[in-house]
């Protein structure tokens, strides 16, 4: 009894006992085993969620960027500059191939395994490495299969920038051997550039950073747009889940830029620039800006070197690839030569061609007037500095105008002093050319001319002339347009307009002048004396007959014996000026040392190389612009008339239609009425030539031969022409019966055949224009 | 009443094996399972794909079945639930009968494992197929635990208790060695110490250490049940540390699981790989989730995803809240389990459930802590969530012994 009551105590003890330990479990491995799982998938979950999602989203995520369109660039008519196309890049993923590569070693040992021929196994990495190779020009075989080795990336790209032929090719490949994800083709795109060598300063060049050069670096940002980006899921082996998560952000095209030049005057510029180059054996270049003058926008500014857009480090330019070769330069410092824009990134001294401001700032000052009169002596003495005129014998007794146009250093030293320094100095501010002229183009050099402190007698006498200080091409004639626009500076700027992707103008040119110089007044009475140093002075070889040119002329010292950069300004029509351009030529190579000819026979100056170019080159821009063309008095001789119809009429009334025309006439045959003439109706021919009448005669058809004219008088020239039954119209200098007037270019080239009665435009320059600046200083 | 059963034959056994099972465990269990499967639907389908079980083949491109592994999950769900059916209908008091037998069938099947009918996967020797040389493959060790589970139960519940009585047979010295040897219940833990230090053997050659675990801790987990002083618990305790720094510490191993425990993204690409893709994954979760089946980790990122890492993948489509309700759930079904050992009939049915659930506890612990980087890792799968056909089978099974012994529970008295 006691025993089996002790039994059963220690039993209930035994059952407790379990029972306390059940509970104790239940303790343990229902609630506290659980808690620290609570707590960390807390810290995970919540805590530290951000930060490791984020990197959790970068493996499980490629991002693709799409780069954006990049905006056109148009001329002022509308014709394209710039354009981008869209092409492609072709990139290899190594990561890939070898997966690739495995799986395809897996499935033949499976295949063997189960003993089923395998057939021969493809191996990736080698036909990838020939296949593009073979496809793709410039990419060697070895250079892939290198690639290939670093089996962890998933992106090597290999090529760029595909035209469509050969991305065709590579997607085909692709297909053929079932590559998709081993190698893959980027959305890129190409920068095109139609006129290829054309505004190549202005436009400049994008490289894979994006704009380098010109409006393509300047209005980088505009350009460029927004690129979009696409992030895509991909699995763990790196290919894309599309279906699971994409996401796009748009990319924005960037906006087109339209340029105030006009592609034709730009080519008439080039092509005047290239001509003189030849011409004159111009060593250094040069450069030509056309400005129109009352808004301060650049029509054309060509530069030499130049190269081309599409191929923009290739040098093209002849005379650079042989310093390159003759290893006088390398190779980066000829592509950044032919790279720069000669009109704003150089300086240079302007020369002569400062004179035009001087003479505004002491027309505006009052301090001469065109009855002041100055003598030169040849030379004079500024604080004990001889300087030397151009004349070493003096021009004597002088009107303004004559000062002018004689470009006289010692009457400009007078002028320079009647202003005074600060005065003087006030108008080189007040014209711009202490700032930079804020042109919408990049690496605009800053002008270097003295402070006002250093700003002494002498420097005052050597900048009446325009010598010992440097401006920009771009600045000098935005200040000179001035001088003849009616007084106003205006801002430079190639840029018209910008348009963004939605068709938004986003910005316009501002045209506003930024201030007035000079007044209208005085601005009228300094294009009346420049219009006469075209008329009869110094810059008589830019005149054309039909266009009231006005200029100044500038032949410029360089540091280098020798080198001089020979210049022109000129403005037409010179009553109202439209256009302002500014020609000029780097050094010319002397035929000999310290000789003024160059090789190719002129006489280095302004007024002899840069003059005749500026005058035909605003000639035809004019044309151009449908400018009417204005005749003086003493054009009117040369004024060009058309042909009449005379077929049919009888001799009296043929005479009297012709007199009508100002045209004299021979008579061939001895029929009753014209049955034939020559020119034929319709042609231009300068009024007072001499026309055939056939009476009753065909005409002969035959063609003529032109000759040479080049270095004949106009006499000469006429003579030469009318023996061929080919008519002449002479244009350039004002003086055509100088005996230094001689042909300096004619518009048919020499031995072509013409038709009798044609009409040739024969170009005259007067070769003895002495103009020369440059000055010796004794002590 | 008493008379009625009676007349139609049913023992007192078989009158109480009548009783209603324990329907928040039943319910606990379905709905665990249920979500499990889905679970796995959304974790594997993926990775199916480009599984050559599933019918890929990287040659012609093909991609696999992506419900692969949930139909065979599926089919294996139905085979355990009427497998947990059938064990609740199975008076359990027959397990005492059975309990030997299992046990021994469990270690000579886990000496078979070592020999060459074994199959090996990722360099762990674990499985047998069903029918030794053919069939689906399974581990001897599910059943090792079961065996043990069984065996000490059954053996545990017949201990004697209270104090030994001392005889004068013996000299009086060696009377005190075998009193101390029996009152320290020295004398009755050496055959269970035996039969764990076999196993554990047996199962550390595989290697299997997730599994020794689980079985050490079912037998330490019945044995403190039992009421085996406490001493010894804390003496295997210390043992075990004691093993484990001599293991990790002097001899080095598995030193690198150590250094990327402490710091995951010390070799993120290489060993701590696993570890830091599972972070990836619960971190990225949040509070509510990514959504069900919009796991980005189960892109073939997450090794084992719909294994062993299961969790990581839950975590990540139903964030901090989800995760923490499929936590709560299970410590629910583990407390309901002690509940019902604690309202068991008798000791065996009791120490029955305490093996089973402990195992279950530890097992969701040990999965749930290598995720969440708690522990280091060890390849351990999460119970009715994780792909695995006969474990699934064997767990419900389990369960259905449980249910077996709820249906035994006296109900609480009227008044």
């Amino acid at each position: 009894m006691n025993r089996q009551k002790r039994k059963k105590s220690s039993s209930r003890q035994a059952n407790r006992r379990i029972f306390r330990r059940t509970v104790f479990l239940l303790a343990v491995c229902g609630v506290a085993m659980f808690l620290p799982i609570v707590y960390k998938l807390w810290y995970w979950q919540i805590s530290r969620h951000d930060e490791i999602e984020q990197k959790a989203v970068q493996q499980q995520t490629s991002e693709l960027s799409v780069s954006a369109q990049r905006g056109a660039i148009y001329d002022s008519e509308g014709n394209v500059l710039a354009i981008s196309a869209s092409a492609y890049d072709v990139i290899l993923s190594p990561k890939a191939i070898s997966d690739k590569q495995q799986e395809l070693d897996a499935a033949a040992q499976e295949a063997k395994e189960k003993g089923e021929d395998p057939g021969e196994v493809l191996d990736v990495v080698e036909t990838i490495a020939t296949g593009l190779a073979e496809i793709l020009d410039g990419v060697e075989a070895d250079s892939i299969r290198e690639k290939c080795q670093d089996t962890s990336s998933q992106y090597k790209k290999i090529a760029t920038k595909l035209d469509a032929t050969t991305e065709e090719a590579v997607r085909e490949f692709m297909d053929e051997y079932d590559l998709s994800g081993c190698i893959y083709l980027t959305p890129n795109s190409k920068r095109y550039y139609p006129y290829s060598t054309l505004a190549a300063q202005v436009i400049g060049f994008t490289n894979d950073s994006g704009g380098a050069y010109g409006i393509e670096a300047e209005l980088d940002d505009e350009l460029s747009g927004t690129a979009g980006l696409v992030v895509t899921a991909q699995n763990a082996s790196g290919t894309d889940l599309l279906n699971f998560y994409q996401e796009y952000y748009d990319a924005e095209s960037g906006s087109t830029v339209t340029l105030t030049l006009s592609t034709e005057i730009q080519k008439l510029c080039e092509d005047a620039l290239a001509d003189g180059i030849e011409k004159y054996d111009v060593q250094n270049g040069g450069f030509v800006i056309v400005m129109d003058c009352d808004s301060g926008a650049i029509l054309g500014m060509a530069s030499s070197p130049t190269y081309d857009l599409n191929d923009y480090s290739t040098i093209i330019d002849a005379a650079l690839q042989e310093e390159v070769e003759s290893g006088a330069m390398t190779e980066s410092e000829a592509l950044s030569k032919m790279w720069r824009n000669k009109a704003l990134n150089d300086t240079y001294e302007p020369g002569s061609t400062f004179k035009s401001l001087v003479l505004a700032a002491a027309l505006q000052e009052g301090t001469v007037s065109e009855s002041t009169t100055f003598n030169c002596t040849g030379s004079v003495t500024v604080s004990n500095y001889t300087i030397r005129c151009s004349d070493r014998s003096g021009h004597g007794l002088q009107t303004l105008a004559e000062a002018v146009g004689n470009s006289c250093n010692p009457a400009f030293i007078a002028i320079g002093q009647s202003l005074g320094a600060e005065t003087f100095y006030s108008y080189m501010e007040r014209f711009g050319l202490m700032d930079s002229t804020g042109i919408d183009l990049p690496g605009e050099s800053a002008n270097v001319i003295w402070s006002l402190d250093n700003f002494g007698i002498t420097e005052l006498a050597t900048a009446s002339f325009g010598q010992r200080f440097t401006v920009t091409p771009i600045s000098l004639i935005t200040a000179i347009n001035a001088v003849v626009n009616g007084g106003y500076l205006y801002t430079p700027h190639v840029v018209q307009s910008i348009v963004d992707a939605d068709g938004d103008t986003t910005y316009e040119a501002d045209t506003t002048p930024v201030r007035q110089v000079i007044s209208e007044e005085t601005s009228q009475r300094c294009a009346t004396i420049l219009e006469g140093v075209v008329t009869s002075f110094t810059g008589r070889n830019a005149y054309m007959s039909g266009y009231r040119i006005g200029g100044k002329t500038g032949t410029s010292q360089t540091l280098v014996d020798d080198e001089y950069i020979v210049s022109f300004v000129g403005f037409a029509p010179a009553d109202d000026p439209e256009i302002i351009v500014l020609v000029a030529f780097d050094s010319p190579q002397v035929d000999a040392a310290g000789s003024n000819y160059s090789t190719t026979g002129y006489y280095i100056s302004g007024g002899n190389m840069a003059a005749p170019v500026a005058g035909q080159l605003i000639a035809d821009i004019l044309d151009c612009l449908g400018y009417e063309k204005q005749y003086t008095d003493d054009d009117l001789s040369g004024v060009s008339v058309s042909m009449p119809a005379l077929a049919g009429l009888s001799e009296s009334e043929a005479a009297e239609a012709l007199e009508a025309k100002d045209l004299s006439y021979r008579v061939v045959g001895d029929g009753e009425t014209v049955t034939d003439q020559c020119p034929a109706y319709g042609a231009t021919l300068p009024s007072g030539s001499e026309v055939i009448l056939y009476m009753g005669e065909e005409a002969p058809n035959d063609t003529v031969t032109v000759p040479d004219l080049i270095g004949m008088t106009v006499d000469q020239a006429k003579e030469a022409l009318s023996e061929l039954d080919l008519y002449m119209t002479a244009t350039g200098s004002s003086s055509y019966y100088n005996s230094t007037t001689l042909a300096y270019s004619q518009s048919t080239a020499a031995g072509t055949e013409m038709e009798r009665g044609s009409v040739i435009t024969v170009n005259f320059a007067d070769s003895a224009v002495a103009d020369y600046t440059g000055q010796e200083i004794d002590d | 009443m008493a008379v009625k059963s009676s007349r139609r034959g049913l023992n007192r056994h078989q009158q109480l094996a009548k009783g209603p099972i324990d329907l928040p465990f039943l319910m606990l269990v379905l709905l665990l399972l249920g979500i499990g499967l889905i679970m796995l639907l959304s974790a594997s389908s993926y990775a199916a794909l480009y599984d050559r079980a599933a019918g890929y083949n990287a040659a012609t491109g093909t991609l696999g079945d992506p419900y692969y592994y949930f139909k065979r999950q599926a089919l294996f769900a139905v085979l355990g639930i009427v497998g947990m059916l059938l064990a609740s209908r199975l008076n359990y008091q027959y397990l005492r009968i059975w309990s030997v037998p299992v046990l021994l069938g469990a270690i000579v099947l886990l000496i078979l494992v070592l020999t060459p009918l074994g199959v090996t996967q990722n360099n762990s020797t674990r499985w047998l197929r069903l029918a030794l040389v053919a069939g689906p493959t399974y581990q001897p060790s599910e059943i090792a635990k079961l065996g043990v589970v069984l065996f000490f139960s059954a053996r545990l519940s017949k201990r004697r208790l209270g104090s030994p009585t001392f005889s004068r047979r013996w000299p009086r010295l060696l009377e005190k060695i075998r009193y101390f040897f029996y009152w320290s219940d020295l004398a009755e833990l050496v055959p269970y110490v035996v039969i764990l230090a076999v196993i554990a053997a047996l199962m550390l050659k595989e290697p299997h250490m997730s599994g020794t675990l689980l079985v050490l801790a079912a037998g330490a987990a019945i044995l403190f049940a039992a009421g085996i002083r406490l001493g010894w618990f804390a003496l295997g305790a210390v043992a075990m540390g004691g093993v484990a720094y001599v293991v990790i510490f002097v001899m080095g191993y598995n030193s690198s699981r150590i250094s990327v425990w402490l710091n995951p993204w010390s070799d993120p690409t290489d060993t701590g790989y696993q570890v830091v893709q599972s972070l990836y994954a619960v971190a990225s979760g949040g509070l509510t989730g990514l959504g069900f089946g919009l796991s980005r980790q189960k892109y073939l990122y997450l090794p084992e995803e719909q294994n062993d890492f299961i969790f990581a993948i839950i975590c990540e489509e139903l964030g901090f809240i989800g995760a923490t309700l499929i936590v709560v759930l299970f410590a629910l079904l583990v407390i309901r389990g002690y509940w019902l050992a604690l309202h068991a009939r008798d000791r065996f049915g009791s120490l029955l459930i305490v093996g089973f659930t402990t195992l279950l506890a530890v097992q969701v612990f040990l999965n749930m802590a290598v995720v969440v980087n708690f522990i280091p890792a060890t390849g351990i799968s999460l119970p009715f969530f994780s792909y695995g056909g006969t474990a699934l089978l064997i767990q419900l099974v389990e369960m259905g012994i449980i249910l077996s012994v709820s249906r035994q529970i006296a109900p609480p008295k009227q008044n």
